[in-house]
Order: C-alpha cells, then sequence, then structure tokens
C-alpha cells in the first residue's frame, strides 16, 4: 500500500520550566500569584504570552510574571519583599536543572 | 475597558463562586465591579456565631498591588471595627500583599472575629470589655448578631423610632 500525505499541521505545546516537582494541573500551583493567570498565559498589561511576557525566579523559589512582580516591587508598600513570604526580593538566576527537579 | 484590575476581580469572583471557603459569600454589584458586597457569617463558637454580617469592598484601579477598602455595613461591636464599620486589620493596611484575593480578605476578617487584636484597638470600650467584662462583652456583641439579620430598611426604621423616641424624651 502506497499513502500519499496530501497535508499535516504540527502541533507544538510549550511550558516554563517553573522548577516546581510537578507541574500538572494541580490548580493554584501553576499561575502566577498576583495576577492569578497560568504561567503559560501573560500578564494582564500584554498581549502574547512566551519570551514578551517572561517569568522572573526569586530566590525564595517563588515564580512571578516578571511584569506582575516588577509592578509590585515599584510600589512603597511592596517594601521590596516577596509577596508571598515578605523575604527580601532576590532575583535569582534561573536554575536549569533538567535532572534533577525532585524538590 | 477591560482593565487588569478588572480581569484579576472577575478571577476573584471566579474562585470564589467554584471554591468557596466556608461561612463567607461575595459578589460585585451587578453594575460596577469595582464594588462588592459580602457577608461573612459569624464563626460557630464564638459570640458572633448565627451573626449574617454584610460588608462593601471597594476596590480601585491599582488593585492588587493596593487593597480594597473595606467597611462593615452592619453595626459591629468588636474590638478592632470602629464605629463608621472601618476595620483595623494589618492585611488592609501595611501587611498587604498582592497574591491576596477576596477570598482571602474575607477569611482573615471572619478569623479576626473570633480572635480580635485588642493591642490595636478601633473600639477601646469593646476593646476593654473584652479583656475585663467578657459575659458583658458577649451580650453586647449579641446584640449586633440579632441586628445583622434584619434587611438594611428595617435597620433604619428601628434607628430612625429610636431617635424620635430619645428627642421629646430629653427635654421632658
Amino acid at each position: 500500500m502506497k499513502v500519499h500525505v496530501k497535508n499535516w499541521h504540527a502541533i507544538a505545546q510549550w511550558r516554563w520550566d517553573t522548577g516546581a516537582a510537578d507541574a500538572d494541573d494541580d490548580g493554584e500551583g501553576d499561575v502566577c500569584g498576583i495576577c492569578r493567570v497560568p504561567y503559560e498565559g501573560c500578564c494582564p498589561s500584554c498581549k502574547m504570552p512566551g519570551d514578551d511576557c517572561p517569568l522572573i525566579w526569586g530566590e525564595c523559589s517563588h515564580v512571578f510574571h516578571m511584569h506582575c512582580l516588577l509592578q509590585w516591587i515599584g510600589t512603597s508598600s511592596s517594601k521590596q519583599q516577596c509577596p508571598m513570604d515578605r523575604r527580601p526580593w532576590v532575583t535569582a538566576e534561573r536554575k536549569v536543572d533538567r535532572t534533577n527537579n525532585a524538590r | 475597558m477591560s482593565t487588569n484590575c478588572r480581569r484579576r476581580l472577575i478571577r476573584d469572583f471566579k474562585r470564589l463562586s467554584t471554591d468557596p471557603p466556608g461561612g463567607i459569600s461575595g459578589s460585585p454589584c451587578p453594575d460596577n465591579i469595582m464594588l462588592w458586597n459580602a457577608v461573612i457569617f459569624g464563626p460557630a463558637d464564638t459570640p458572633f456565631e448565627d451573626g449574617t454580617f454584610k460588608l462593601l469592598l471597594t476596590f480601585d484601579e491599582s488593585y492588587p498591588n493596593k487593597p480594597p477598602t473595606v467597611k462593615f455595613l452592619s453595626r459591629m461591636f468588636h474590638p478592632n471595627v470602629y464605629a463608621n464599620g472601618e476595620l483595623c486589620l494589618d492585611i488592609l493596611q501595611n501587611r498587604w500583599s498582592p497574591t491576596y484575593d477576596v477570598a482571602a480578605i474575607l477569611t482573615s476578617i471572619q478569623s479576626l472575629l473570633h480572635d480580635p487584636n485588642p493591642n490595636s484597638p478601633a473600639n477601646a470600650e469593646a476593646a476593654q470589655l473584652y479583656r475585663e467584662n467578657m459575659k458583658e462583652y458577649v451580650r453586647r456583641v449579641r446584640a449586633t448578631v440579632e441586628e445583622s439579620w434584619l434587611d438594611p430598611e428595617e435597620q433604619q426604621a428601628i434607628n430612625e423610632a429610636e431617635s424620635e423616641d430619645a428627642e421629646p424624651g430629653a427635654s421632658g
């Protein structure tokens, strides 16, 4: 039998590597804590998700949309603290650790 | 018209309606999403038990980077609630975080009811009774619980009747 492929659609899926142990759809875990939009969506000020609306990692291990976090850090009431744990916000180098995500 | 704040409030409302924490309810006014009516049911095993306390939450465009203004519409007798219904609660002032949503705010106020903070009194009399005369404190709180069941109109009628009674009494 000979098969001729007439056309095909390629579909790809992407997701941010947030370093969470299990980034499956378990509700709260995969949304930005500030705007409550999924990490893979974009912050309310952006129209396109992806590199134009990246995530930001704190050394405290909390992750937000960069724009959401910067807007909060820009207010005086933030006292430059992480919105989750009130520790001083320190932006972390993104830890790419594909082999061992067990945290 | 769909601003960041409004989008977030729609998400807050979805969360509140799909996964409502016990003893609280809230929804935006039909014609203004920046204005929310909420009810907190008095927690069991506290003097506030069975009360249905109404609140008004007013948001502005800076939400969630700034907290909303929260005010009790029902008359309250509580160490941390002012006579005008405004309340003294750290997370609504200097310990606000943009990760809080309407559900979190209402749950915090609910726990403030049974766990007052007498160190920052907004109602000095309530704070004093809470510390020194629990029986009288409970009696005063129970009166507000019964008032909380009335419609606003009924409440207003009672207030007016009381003030009419008081006027001739004062001169006679």
